[in-house]
């Protein structure tokens, strides 16, 4: 049972934890949360199962196919629903946009795709073992992307330009950066996050319309507990989470399981609305 | 000049008049349609109308928390599932003795208040995606305990919904029963909009920092209105079982909250007959093609986004005539100073308000470092120096948004309570700020009103009700901005959107709201900044004039020559220090001043 | 992880609509004499959705017999127009489209819902504006002649499936402890509640009992806690494909040699097609029923191979569904039209017609009943198959299985 528990717990963990990130991405690069996290996530699956399951791609074309349509939703959202808003002064107008546009994704797939969860391909051709590729394959992805992000931030010329973007925004206009197509690229990376969170998860959490939903929640839970834009302490909230959350299924069972998350998350975000890292103090007036 | 104020008092108060029958003909109609429903309209149509009607019941209360407030409150849902759950339960007598409808109803009613207060308040605490999402979570925890108290709720099974007894058991009965609610909450929320509360709201959502400034108390407002549009929501519940017949956990789907949700954005803000006209947009719309069923949501999220990228004010602003009319085009201010006495009634009897080695630092920097400040009563007292020295800082530390690390701030002697923000309007002190903060959707009326909400008596229960006393505190206020209006000298903007006046006319709108309050000191900052040279000539005879009304006026400012002309004492700040401090004449000539500041 | 927002429902197309369409123009009473016009009959199948696999079945066998019967000049006449609301497998729908067939269209008799859970709501509604109502869902409170004295059940309830699965776990596999489990539907979880009491009467140590989300991804925690427990058979009572198939494949990833005993989904060719090996298809033992099962010697009854003869010429399908359910569709508007065709379309005829039926010969079962008993299907007919033996949408019996 513990086996089970901490496996199940770490796996779904990082792709919580990988939804984080996508909210972190999209936020460094516009200050603002993005609706669409959560369904980017639904698609990586459903894409994913219909390239490969349905259609009868290669697994590695699917993938390609998948993270090409994480990529195009986030350039979606960025050009219809980010960009616009931006420049208006109401500035809770971005959460309707993103909401409108995410909702729009999740009811074409429940009509179009299937409103039943449906099965999602074994990824790797291996038998069923404890330590199984639906546990391994999202740590591995949720490792890559860290590490990935890491040397792109670090030692890329694109990735200090996205730090620089998100750190001082009209300091980097003016020195120059084409502020526009860095925020598009940075969405699009998300975008691409979010897709191989769901595809990596897909075995796990199947191709089903209403992981959107779901993963919106969950995702965001680890950015508010680790702090908005930190992407370390939403690794380790994410994977916190995950193994609460299945402790909870294993031991309680479902309804009990879900009541007992939602409830932890709300307190603890009453207690330190800026998340458990520290808060900046911001100039009100 | 008396004569062309009391010319123009009569055609305000006749436009006033005007626009409040103007404003309810819109109602009157669908009313009547409504009424006069059962004639045309077939037995499944009856259904959908019906439904219209429960939804309005619950989106009217939302629209208070969503469309005034400004709050993101997505998974409403919880609580007309809590609504229908706790009527249904308390009719069929299956916990405790079955209680009879209405009273099930009213006692739903009571606990959908308190879930309302429950869900709503993180609200307070939450940044804006935060709460959203906090909500989305509550409307699944009900779900979930709904499947899970079998023994309350039946769990999948469900429950059998309530049956209302003679005359509301038939169709139509049952459709006037759900009209007339609809019908009561349609006024009372139109009470609150057109109340003091109702702007106040409005102020929280656009302008919090003014809000605040006017002395309006954010929880207290947004609890009163968490609790009401709890109650409704429940309610609405409680018809919605009746009108199912029967209720089982996956009736109450995300599908609906965005449905109330989107209603309100599609109607427009601060509105009532707009997010009406969406609810019954959004019931019908499925209605009329089998396929639309199934998109429905699609269509109201391409709806949402629509709305949101085009018209972000929504069917409101589509019917907001009176703003279409152009403005003239070469408008100038000229106040009437001499009114101030009529709005101002007695002097404010007050002290003055002292900082006393009040010192101040950000992180690293020390912002204000030992400041010593003295407003008498009566005068105008500038405040100057070079960027980043401090004048703001100190504005906000008088008027409560930054607490000091040493010193105090006094008023008569007392000690002014530290961050009390919302607690320096009743000590009549009032402020204006660096960039206009004003409610652009609201008019320009509206606005300066906002500045006397304080000085309303009626509870929010009269306003609801439109009891005697709201109505006086309505003509009341009405009455004192106007005339505030008339001293600024914008009274024939009155009833024109804020948002399409020019920036001069802005700041000057700002005097007004602040001198509702009939302040005891009037704290100003750069009042001047984007103002033509006449416009600074009139507001240098304007501030004098309110100085000479007895108010303590502080004046922080760039420009100096509105500080030299009507200063009587000058305080010069550097680095967050007094450098000099004096009459106008002593701080001209000083040497250092004019080294750090002023320039040959 | 279990416990998915439940957010946003399953909702498609619906179905029928070129029927309704002409249905309707015609919004005002039919005159009585007009000998004519089509007999309304509301008909209200899950068609979409997640507990749409007996509608779809069934659905084939209605629309067979409709055709069938107006193919030979309708009743005295008269065509037969089945009116359809999808249901979409949502009890709020079943509701409204029950509201809309019996007020708007003006139905004389309902045929439907097909699941319990619908049911539930529209059973109690129906009896409000008396209509006739006949239905084949098993929960056992949605009969009852005195509170419901128009609805019949033309299929078993609750007790006599759970009877027959319960003695079988109990005396034939000689099992103890037993886990139940269900989704969270109005059917399942008034199954659970049938169930388990009926098990503890019958000696039975209930180890596991549970209502999980059917759109649940991850049973592994149920089945799991299930084994800790000691559980020596599992009993799922759903109609949700998905959701059998899930628990079938986690106990074959488990690698846990235990029986599968419940709900006659579990050998539906919906199932056995999200299976993830066909060897995990051994050792499930559904329920099914012994008119459309293979006999001891192999065979088909001779009035089910004419069935299936007929279906096979029609092209209708069986592979992905059950038989029984194409025989009770079948068999359904054909009793209807019995009934219409001996005393007419009044309610109160059609409802004194069937309160005498014997012995209605019916594909899937003999229909009988009386004032005092509207279930009508027979006892000794609900039998436990096995389901890999799954052969043109029959069974052969499962083993050790006597009478």
């Amino acid at each position: 049972m513990v086996e089970s528990i901490v496996l199940s717990g770490v796996a779904v963990g990082c792709v919580y934890a990988l939804i984080a990130i996508t909210y972190n991405v999209m936020f460094s690069a516009s200050r603002v949360f993005s609706f669409t996290a959560g369904t980017l996530g639904m698609l990586g699956g459903v894409l994913g199962s219909l390239f490969i399951a349905r259609i009868g791609m290669p697994v590695a074309a699917g993938l390609v196919l998948a993270l090409a349509g994480g990529a195009a939703l986030g350039i979606v959202t960025e050009v219809v629903a980010v960009r616009p808003v931006l420049k208006s002064l109401d500035q809770h107008l971005y959460v309707l946009s993103t909401l409108a546009l995410a909702l729009m994704v999740q009811q074409f797939t429940a009509i179009e795709w299937s409103t039943e969860p449906q099965p999602f391909p074994r990824l790797l051709d291996i038998a069923r073992g404890e330590f199984d590729q639906q546990f391994w394959l999202p740590m591995l992805a949720c490792a890559i992307v860290i590490i990935g992000l890491e040397l792109l931030y670090r030692h890329s010329l694109v990735g200090h330009a996205f730090l620089a973007i998100a750190e001082d925004n009209y300091a980097a206009r003016a020195l120059g950066l084409p502020e526009r197509r860095l925020r598009m690229m940075s969405f699009a990376l998300a975008g691409v996050i979010g897709a191989l969170a769901g595809f990596a998860g897909g075995e796990m959490l199947l191709a089903f319309f209403a992981n959107a939903p779901l993963l919106t929640f969950y995702g965001f839970v680890p950015v508010a507990l680790g702090g908005m834009g930190n992407n370390r302490g939403a690794v380790v909230a994410g994977i916190l989470l995950g193994l609460f959350q299945q402790a909870a299924n294993f031991l309680v069972g479902g309804i009990f399981a879900s009541v007992a998350v939602f409830t932890v998350f709300i307190i603890v975000l009453l207690a330190r609305p800026e998340g458990l890292a520290s808060a900046a103090l911001r100039r009100h007036v | 000049m008396d004569t062309q104020a009391t010319q123009s008092r009569p055609n305000c108060a006749h436009l006033l008049g005007s626009v409040n029958t103007f404003a309810a003909l819109p109602f009157l109609v669908l009313m009547l349609v409504g009424v006069s429903f059962p004639l045309f309209g077939g037995g499944y149509w009856g259904v959908i109308a019906t439904r219209a009607c429960v939804y309005w019941v619950l989106v009217s209360g939302l629209n208070l928390v969503v469309g005034f407030a400004g709050q993101i409150a997505i998974g409403w849902v919880a609580l007309l599932t809590l609504g229908a759950y706790t009527t249904s339960v308390l009719v069929a007598g299956n916990v405790v003795p079955a209680l009879p409808p209405y009273l099930a109803l009213a006692t739903a009613a009571v606990v959908g208040a308190i879930f309302g207060l429950i869900v709503g308040l993180p609200a307070l605490r939450l940044r804006t995606f935060y709460f959203a999402i906090t909500t989305l979570g509550f409307a699944t925890i009900v779900t979930q305990v709904a499947l899970a108290w079998q023994s309350v709720t039946g769990g999948g099974v469900g429950v059998a919904g309530p049956v209302f007894p003679e005359p509301f058991s038939s169709q139509w009965g049952f459709y006037y029963f759900c009209f007339g609610l609809a019908a009561i909450c349609t006024w009372m929320t139109a009470n609150i909009a057109a109340s003091r509360f109702g702007r106040a709201l409005t102020a929280i959502r656009d302008a919090e920092v003014a809000a605040e400034a006017c002395g309006i108390s954010k929880p207290v407002l947004l609890g009163a209105v968490f609790l009401f549009s709890g109650a409704v929501a429940a309610v609405a519940g409680g018809l919605f079982a009746a009108l199912q017949s029967y209720i089982t956990p996956d009736a109450f789907t995300l599908d609906l909250s965005v449905l109330f949700f989107i209603a309100i954005l599609i109607g427009g803000r601060s509105s009532i007959f707009g997010p009406l006209l969406g609810t019954i947009l959004l019931t019908v719309l499925p209605e009329f093609a089998a396929p639309l069923v199934a998109w429905s949501t699609f269509l109201y999220a391409v709806l949402l986004l629509v709305i949101v990228l085009a018209i972000p004010g929504g069917i409101a602003a589509i019917l907001d005539f009176k703003n279409r009319r152009p403005l003239e085009s070469d408008r100038a201010i000229i106040p009437r100073p001499n009114l101030l006495e009529r709005l101002f009634g007695a002097a404010p009897d007050a002290g003055a308000l002292t900082l006393e080695q009040v010192a101040l630092s950000f992180g690293g920097v020390r912002a204000i470092d030992g400041l010593d400040l003295e407003i008498r009563p009566g005068q105008v007292h500038g405040l100057i120096g070079p960027n980043g020295s401090g004048k703001t800082t100190t504005l906000n530390v008088i008027s409560g948004y930054y607490a000091p690390q040493r010193g105090v701030v006094r008023l008569n002697g007392a000690e002014v309570p530290v961050l009390a923000r919302h607690r320096r309007a009743p000590m009549r002190i009032a402020r204006t700020f660096q960039t206009p903060r004003i409610v652009g959707s609201a008019s320009v009326l509206q606005n300066v009103m906002i500045g006397g909400t304080i000085d309303g008596e009626g509870t929010f229960v009269e306003s609801l009700l439109a009891l005697p006393r709201h109505r006086r505190d309505e003509a009341m206020l009405r009455d004192s901005a106007m005339l505030a209006l008339a001293v600024v000298g914008l009274e024939r903007l009155a009833l024109v959107r804020a948002d399409r006046l020019q920036h001069s006319e802005l700041r000057f709108t700002e005097i007004a709201r602040a001198l509702m309050l009939r302040p005891a000191f009037l704290l100003l900052d750069e009042p001047a900044s984007g103002l033509s040279v006449d416009e600074i000539t009139r507001l240098s005879e304007l501030l004098l004039a309110i100085s000479r009304s007895g108010t303590g006026v502080l004046l922080v400012e760039h420009h100096p020559d509105l500080i030299f002309d009507i200063c009587h004492y000058v305080t010069v700040l550097n680095l967050g220090r007094t450098l000099a401090a004096g009459t106008p004449a002593e701080i001209r000539s000083h040497p250092e001043v004019i080294n750090a500041y002023l320039g040959k | 992880m279990s416990a998915k927002l439940r957010a946003i429902t399953r909702r498609q197309v619906l179905a029928g609509s070129a029927v309704s369409a002409a249905a309707l123009a015609s919004g005002f009473p039919a005159p009585v004499i007009a000998n004519s016009d089509p007999i309304k009959i509301g008909y209200l199948p899950a068609l979409t959705g997640p507990s749409s696999s007996t509608g779809v079945g069934i659905n084939r066998g209605t629309e067979l017999a409709v055709e069938e019967i107006n193919a030979a000049g309708g009743v005295d006449g008269r065509k037969i127009e089945l009116i359809v609301r999808d249901t979409q497998s949502d009890p709020t729908k079943a509701v409204n489209g029950a509201a809309e067939l019996t007020r708007g269209q003006k139905v004389s008799v309902v045929f439907g819902p097909l699941n319990s859970g619908e049911s539930l709501a529209v059973v109690p509604m129906l009896a409000r504006t008396n209509t006739p109502q006949v239905h084949p869902c098993w929960v056992d409170s949605l009969t009852d002649p005195k509170k419901f004295p128009m609805c019949f059940r033309n299929a078993p309830t609750n007790q006599q499936i759970g009877g027959a699965a319960n003695r079988y776990v109990m005396d034939v596999l000689k099992s103890k402890n037993v886990a139940v489990i269900s989704d969270t539907t109005g059917y399942g979880t008034a199954s659970v509640n049938a169930y388990v009491p009926m098990l503890k009467a019958a000696g039975a140590d209930v180890v596991y009992q549970g209502n999980v989300d059917a759109a649940n991804p991850d049973l592994k925690p149920e089945l799991l806690r299930m084994r800790s427990a000691g559980a020596e058979a599992i009993m799922p009572w759903s109609v949700n494909a998905g959701f059998l198939s899930r628990i079938i494949n986690t106990r074959g990833q488990m690698e846990w040699d235990v029986p599968i005993v419940g709900q006659t989904t579990l050998g539906s060719g919906q199932t056995q097609a999200l299976l993830e090996k066909p060897e995990y298809w051994a050792k499930v033992y559904p329920n099914n029923f012994r008119s459309v099962c293979y006999a001891a010697d192999g065979k088909l009854s001779d009035r089910t191979d004419a069935f299936l003869d007929r279906l096979k010429s029609a092209k209708i399908e069986m592979g992905d569904t059950l038989l029984w359910w194409i025989a009770l569709g079948y068999d359904s508007p054909r009793m209807i039209a019995e009934a219409m065709k001996n005393v007419g379309t009044e309610p109160e005829q059609i409802v004194g017609f069937l309160n005498k039926l014997k012995e209605f010969p019916g594909v899937y079962g003999d229909i009988s009943f009386t004032p005092e008993r509207h279930d009508g299907y027979p006892d000794d007919e609900v039998v436990m198959v096995e389901a890999n033996s799954l052969k043109n949408g029959a069974f052969k019996l499962a083993p050790g299985y006597g009478a």
